[in-house]
């Protein structure tokens, strides 16, 4: 970083300078190491169940599993983001989802098909369902940010009455009445294995990935190398490009590596007049639809929080709601919208949460909030506002849904394992506050 | 396209007395209380006119008016001689009024070119934020204002009190601002940073912006400004030119709320003796 | 009556200043109060959490029949789930005049106070499908540890050795363990045990019984033993939902014998489409018209013994109660007609997706 010339360091010296080597190196890389800290912690975790649990936790099987439970608190985390950014909070999440989702199994069982006389399995059915569920979420969620914003009621009281209204709204449909099975092809946004990519469209959309990817680093140095800004050294572009060319790709091939379970694969084959070769017929599996939603609401939501005017705002008002008003920033207006999308997203996932239990239950998405705002506060979103990101957020309900699934491969019951999120939780803030504390 | 570069070549409108900005009996209460009652100011383009008063004289309180923060109860407010409305911190902007707060008013949390393009920020024709034009914007901007100015990525957290008012400056200075408030611009500087703030106030006066400055510091106010305004609860005690006028009289007036020729020669030396 | 209503009103006070005595002087003032009309019999039923599906559709009404075919009358209130409320709306019932009280105890230990009071004022009290730990309490309700037995038996029928994973509802409930009890008795063997013919591969308990954590749970299990799971004992039909998703998301539902109570209507779908083995199915109306008509015979006369059909029950608590335990019925898809016949579902909900003549009830 300094050009000074200093004489040539001891070793202690040198060994005492290793830690802020490795810091000036990621900033020369101009990477976020808080991410960085992030994975070094979800690889100690994958490794150190993999270790306790004999070899199966690091399975293409069991990571294929975790990517499909991880979905949908990660989709909602995304949003989460943005409401904890702007200094609020939104407690209603789990609620919105079962009521989205109560709504959309009515929808698919009962109004399309009888009401509208569309028959059961007709194949608007689906369509209709998953609009109707994401418009209802986007009101929804609207209605409680329209309150908050232009009501001055905090919204931790807002959607503290949001959770009640929502559920209690949940009993008034159906006398708790158990919604299934719900249509064939929505099931599909649920994942399973139909309800998923398969080999060669999991090569494609990786592929498309990894060029995306590609291209977008070569214009940001084009970019930046047009304005005369300093760039970052061609090896770390290079790097960066090499890495995450091989984690897209190692994932995909990790997804495929995951094939149907037998008895689906050799009824598949039966019904396709397939002779079974000998060792069984092998169908991978690949990305699960829910993981391609989580993902794609995770560059959705990346794109409107960093390249956005709407995101750019939203960290103003978290960072100095005082000067984002003062600024000329409509802020009423961008608290109601991050509720709105809130709401939406609550929609995306009551659709793979239902889809996926392939039934409404009263108690869809019982402390879901709680799950989805943990999420959020590890992957780095503070308290205090204006800061956390999209895609720290995802990476945070990875890591709350590998110490699950983890724990339940070793038999640890489902209170001990609150216990120990519980624990996780407050050790991640507390350290993260630390290394704040350190780093200013 | 910034307002140091490109000043204006026509001039900014004014009125056929010359004036940029009068407020004409301007009234605001709190709850039966008269923050400011009956105040009439004006400002000339190139003029820097400071205000003065102590503590509650309603000088924050007036100059919020004029920058949308507050709305009035009742007065009038001309911008070039039309009839301005304005009812928010967007229309103030509108008629070119730029606003540099006491308080630093950053998003701390943000860089500096998103602070200074905040609320106004550059998209691109994708819709996209144009986050390299910002910077190279900002860039630009600093080397007239802050040559030293090099931290462009980082939370305007980070920076020094100069820096950051810097940030705040380059801001109200970039949209082509015609009147600029400055409200204690250098309460929170140290005194080579304050010295390099009222160099750019120089500066930008001379580049035909109409200043007005709120300080506390009699100093600031005397070197800096063409004339002085000074309040006394809420009213303004007079305005006069600065060559009219010494600090101690300008503090009798703040102090006592009496015009200079109205003070005794015992209240001058008292107010002498005491200070 | 009119003596009996008064002493309620004054023991309520009583309760309320925490002192004891008799009110019996005050008759007079009772007669003026009480008016004219009043019915033969009051019964009042306090409900710990209205809020949930079967009260309000199931038992309510049967318990409403079986008073008004007595010409009984009929008074309710809902604590919302909580112990507080579930006292004073005790005592807002018996100042109201109520002969008899129906219980449906959020909590088990902290009514015994209200009961007491009620007792001690002469209102009989019948602990509703949950349990009172007081000999002078009438216990009606469903066998548990039967539910869990009859569980057990249907899937033990169909798979008697082999990897079995036991999916518990939640660990605070007392219910969760009385059905784990039915398995043991019946040859599973019990917790952190295995027996020579049936491994248990998976075991746990599940907040809030909540269906998709049970789905979560269960792909765990069937990823950390490749899919060799021979049974799966499901304590409730929401789990068990969740529990045959996870199936089906291996090809494995209809391969794997699951179990469930409480005839939800997706449950028993699930039973005629074969992905589900057993649904104990225990009818609500049945145990409400049982609490009615004792409540009728209870007005008659206060003493526990003279009310039909009852029998001695030893509690977990060490009490001997007088009870009416019905016996729940396992479903399967042999005797699917039994809850089409008892209108408890339709043939339309029941036989959704269920390929024509498969089955006797799905024409």
């Amino acid at each position: 970083m300094t050009e000074t010339v200093t004489p040539s360091p001891s070793m202690g010296d040198r060994l005492r300078q290793l830690p802020e080597a490795g810091r000036s190196l990621t900033r020369a890389a101009d990477v976020d190491t808080r991410l960085l800290g992030l994975l070094a912690a979800l690889a100690i975790i994958w490794i150190g169940f993999n270790v306790t649990t004999d070899g199966s936790f690091l399975t293409a099987r069991n990571l294929w599993n975790l990517s499909v439970q991880s979905a949908s608190i990660a989709i909602m985390a995304t949003g989460m983001v943005l409401v904890i950014v702007s200094r609020n909070i939104d407690l209603s999440v789990g609620a919105m989802l079962g009521f989205i989702g109560y709504t959309m199994a009515m929808a698919q069982t009962e109004w399309l098909p009888d009401v509208l006389g569309l028959g059961l399995g007709h194949p608007a059915i689906w369509i209709l369902s998953v609009v109707l569920g994401i418009v209802l979420g986007l009101v929804i969620g609207a209605l409680q940010g329209f309150v908050i914003a232009y009501g001055f009621i905090p919204s931790f009281i807002v959607t503290l009455g949001g959770l009640l209204v929502w559920r209690g709204l949940i009993f008034q449909y159906a006398q708790g009445q158990t919604i299934a099975p719900l249509d064939p092809t929505f099931r599909l946004l649920g994942g399973g294995p139909q309800g998923s990519l398969g080999e060669i469209g999991s090569w494609i959309v990786g592929i498309v990935a990894v060029v995306i990817v590609l291209i977008g680093l070569v214009l940001l140095r084009r970019r930046q190398a047009r304005y005369g800004f300093q760039v970052r050294p061609i090896w770390a572009t290079v790097a960066i490009g090499v890495i995450a060319t091989t984690v897209i790709l190692g994932a995909v091939a990790v997804a495929n590596a995951y094939p149907w379970p037998e008895a689906l694969a050799n009824n598949y084959a039966e019904a396709n007049g397939i002779p079974i070769p000998p060792g069984g017929y092998i169908i991978p599996t690949g990305i699960a639809y829910p993981v391609l939603i989580m993902i794609a609401v995770g560059i959705v939501m990346t794109h409107l929080a960093e390249r956005r005017r709407f995101g750019r705002n939203v960290y103003a008002i978290g960072g100095n709601p005082q000067a984002a008003e003062l600024s000329g920033i409509n802020t009423k207006r961008s608290i109601t919208l991050v509720f709105a999308v809130m709401g939406l997203l609550a929609g995306v996932s009551a659709v793979v949460q239902t889809a996926r239990l392939n039934a409404a239950v009263t108690g869809l998405g019982v402390t879901n909030e709680l799950d989805v705002i943990s999420a959020a506060v590890i992957g780095g979103t503070s308290f205090a506002g204006g800061i956390g990101t999209i895609p720290g957020a995802i990476l945070g309900a990875v890591v709350m849904q590998s110490l699950r699934s983890g724990m339940v491969l070793l038999d640890v019951d489902s209170p001990t394992q609150d216990i120990i999120v519980g624990v996780v939780l407050v050790a991640a803030v507390g350290f993260d506050a630390w290394l704040r504390r350190k780093g200013t | 396209m910034s307002a140091v570069e490109q000043n204006h070549p026509a001039g900014p409108p004014v009125s056929k007395e010359g004036y940029l900005v009068e407020m004409r009996d301007m009234r605001v209460s709190f709850g039966g209380v008269h923050a400011v009652n009956g105040v009439s100011i004006n400002l000339r383009p190139g003029e820097v006119v400071g205000l003065v008063g102590g503590n509650g004289a309603g000088k924050s309180t007036l100059m919020k008016v004029l920058s949308g923060a507050q709305l009035p109860d009742s007065g009038e407010i001309l911008i070039g001689g039309q009839v301005a409305s304005i009812h928010n911190p967007r229309d103030a902007r509108a008629y070119g009024v730029e606003c540099i707060y006491q308080t630093l008013a950053l998003a701390d949390n943000l860089h500096a070119p998103a602070n200074v393009f905040l609320g106004r920020e550059l998209i691109q024709r994708s819709g996209v934020l144009d986050d390299p034009g910002m910077e190279d914007a900002t860039r630009k901007l600093m080397k007239r204002l802050n040559p030293r100015f090099r931290n462009f990525k980082g939370p305007v957290q980070s920076l020094s009190g100069g820096q950051r008012q810097s940030v705040a400056i380059a801001r109200a200075i970039h949209f082509n601002a015609t009147i600029l408030i400055m409200d204690e611009p250098t309460a929170a500087l140290g005194p080579a940073e304050t010295a390099q703030v009222r160099d750019l106030i120089r500066q930008l006066k001379g580049e035909g912006l109409g200043i007005f400055l709120i300080s506390h510091d009699i100093h600031d106010v005397y070197d800096l400004s063409d004339r002085v305004s000074v309040m006394y609860h809420g009213q303004i005690v007079g305005t006069v030119n600065r060559a009219d006028v010494t600090t101690d009289q300008l503090l009798a007036m703040i102090i006592l709320g009496k015009k200079p020729e109205e003070l005794t020669a015992e209240e001058l030396e008292a107010l002498h003796a005491s200070g | 009556m009119v003596i009996r209503r008064m002493a309620a009103i004054l023991g309520s006070l009583a309760l309320v200043l925490a002192a004891c005595g008799g009110g019996g002087a005050a008759s007079e003032d009772a007669e003026a109060s009480s008016g004219g009309g009043a019915s033969d019999c009051k019964v009042a039923v306090s409900w710990n959490n209205y809020q949930e599906e079967r009260w309000a559709l199931r038992d309510e009404p049967a318990i409403q029949a079986a008073l008004e075919e007595a010409g009984a009358e009929y008074d309710s209130a809902d604590a919302g789930s909580s112990e507080e409320q579930q006292a004073s709306d005790v005592e807002n019932l018996l100042a109201d005049g109520a002969d008899v009280l129906i219980i449906l105890a959020q909590n088990t230990e902290t009514i015994l106070p209200s009961v007491e009071a009620a007792i001690d004022q002469g209102v009989p009290v019948i602990a509703y499908d949950r349990l009172i730990e007081s000999p002078d309490t009438l216990y009606i309700s469903f066998d548990n540890v039967r539910v869990g037995e009859m569980q057990a038996e249907a899937v033990l029928e169909v798979v008697d050795s082999g990897n079995f994973v036991i999916i518990k509802g939640n660990g605070a409930d007392a219910n969760s363990d009385f059905l784990r009890q039915g398995y043991t008795n019946v040859g599973v063997p019990d917790v952190g045990e295995n027996s020579d013919t049936i491994t248990i591969v998976g075991e746990t308990y599940t907040d809030n019984w909540d269906p998709a954590l049970a789905q979560t749970q269960m792909e765990q299990f069937l990823t950390d033993n490749n899919n060799e799971v021979d049974a799966v004992l499901s304590e409730n039909d929401g789990m068990a939902g969740g529990v045959v998703a996870a199936l089906e998301a291996q090809g494995l539902a209809g391969e794997v014998p699951v179990s469930g109570q409480d005839g939800d209507i997706a449950a028993l779908n699930r039973v005629a489409l074969g992905t589900q083995t057993v649904d104990v199915w225990k009818d609500a109306r049945e145990l409400g018209r049982a609490a009615g008509e004792a409540a009728v015979a209870l007005c008659e006369s206060a003493d526990l013994a003279s009310v039909p059909d009852t029998e001695e029950f030893e509690s977990p608590g060490g009490n001997t109660l007088t009870s009416i335990l019905l016996e729940p019925i396992p479903i399967t898809q042999d005797n699917l007609d039994v809850v089409l016949d008892a209108d408890w579902i339709t043939e339309e909900d029941l036989c959704q997706g269920v390929e024509a003549g498969t089955l006797e009830v799905c024409p």
